[in-house]
């Protein structure tokens, strides 16, 4: 009988332990978001005192791999009515036509065009952000890292950026003022992400 | 005129913590009743955050003006008041100090339970008293207002005494209180 060389059953086994030892190159894990236990906030200067609120509503879906940067991908839509500062008045003036205008406007989104490492565990979103219709390029530091919860790899992304609210036009008439309410809000999240199914 | 009080007049620290907060106070109800004219906008917002630092600042000029009060004499009460008129000076006083430090503080705690917190003029944060709660701030919306017009009730008071002494009585009571002038 021919035996098969074993210097290439070998050789086979080999290549065989590699691709299985590499991470995959083109697949980043896709996630979703678990809305109750993520949170999206945002804060501002109104008369002199830091003033904060959250968005209550929005979605996630995220691609993301350390090893894989050029197939990652963030892409989240906020529900700008679900805004909450902890006062209906100044929540329903948020949303009218000089602010939000969230009859107009419904959502707010940011989906990254690019993501480059930063550093251990940080990383740098690029990408467009979308408030009243106005796009702008927008870079998001974000820090990433996976825990295994239950037998799955649940991904957790926080970060914090600043934006300029007159940038996007909240902000029109007596509101463009930025003597009371600040031009710069800071925006923090903790977005807790779960395998897409 | 001295700078600390004696027993038959007021110090010149004591008349100008007086009468600066005599002017707050009326600035006050200028500036709530402008922002309660107005509805939710820049122009209220604006209003409302000078009605705060005001407050904030007699808040500061009324603890300060205790501790002057406690560090110096207190000109004496005249013999000419009967025991029911020394007990009434003592309690008008006693409401106007205590409102002075409540009026301030019920504000302060409305704007941390309304989730609005308070800047003194823009340069400093003040902590919030309490968490946001909407029934909390209600309750002490109507406390604020009752007590604004309990202050107009007394310092009526204070003031027609003050006049009646001046007019009536024709003695230095007003007087001592009153820069340039000379107590007999």
């Amino acid at each position: 009988m021919v035996g098969f060389p074993r210097t290439a059953l070998r050789a086979g086994s080999l290549v065989a332990m590699i691709l299985l030892a590499t991470p995959s190159l083109a697949a980043a894990p896709r996630y979703t978001l678990d809305g109750p236990r993520s949170l999206l906030r945002f804060s501002f200067v109104q008369a002199g005192a830091a003033s904060t609120g959250r968005f209550g509503k929005f979605t996630a879906d995220v691609s993301f791999s350390e090893n894989s940067l050029p197939e990652s991908r963030i892409d989240v839509t906020v529900d700008v009515a679900s805004l909450d500062t902890g006062d209906k008045e100044r929540d329903d003036t948020l949303k009218t036509a000089d602010l939000f205008d969230v009859a107009k406007y419904p959502t707010a989104r940011f989906v990254s065009t690019k993501i480059a490492a930063a550093g251990t565990g940080r990383w740098e979103a690029q990408g467009k952000l979308t408030i009243r219709n106005v796009t702008k390029d927008f870079k998001v530091p974000l820090t990433f890292q996976v825990k295994q919860e239950q037998g799955k790899d649940v991904g957790y992304m926080t970060g914090r950026v600043a934006l300029k609210r007159l940038d996007y036009g909240v902000g029109q008439g007596e509101w463009k003022s930025t003597e009371w309410v600040s031009d710069e809000v800071t925006v923090t999240f903790s977005l807790r992400l779960v395998p897409a199914t | 005129m001295p700078i600390r009080n004696s027993t038959t007049r007021w110090g010149a620290i004591a008349q100008l913590l007086h009468w600066v907060i005599v002017a707050l106070i009326i600035t006050q109800f200028v500036l709530a009743s402008i922002a309660d004219s107005l509805p939710l906008g820049l122009a209220k917002l604006a209003m409302l955050a000078r009605h705060k630092s005001v407050g904030i600042t007699i808040l500061g000029l009324a603890v300060i003006r205790l501790l002057w009060r406690f560090v110096n004499p207190t000109p004496t009460l005249p013999d000419t008041l009967k025991p029911y008129e020394r007990v009434l000076a003592k309690l008008t006083h006693f409401a106007l100090y205590a409102l002075l430090l409540v009026m301030p503080i019920t504000g302060w705690m409305m704007s941390s339970a309304r989730n609005f917190p308070v800047s003194w003029f823009n340069l400093v944060q003040l902590p919030d008293l309490v968490s946001p709660n909407r029934p909390l701030y209600d309750t002490l919306l109507r406390t604020h207002a009752a007590l604004a017009w309990l202050l107009v009730a007394v310092a009526a008071l204070h003031v027609a005494a003050a006049l009646k002494h001046h007019f009536f009585l024709k003695d230095d009571v007003l007087r001592r209180m009153l820069p340039f002038t000379r107590t007999r």
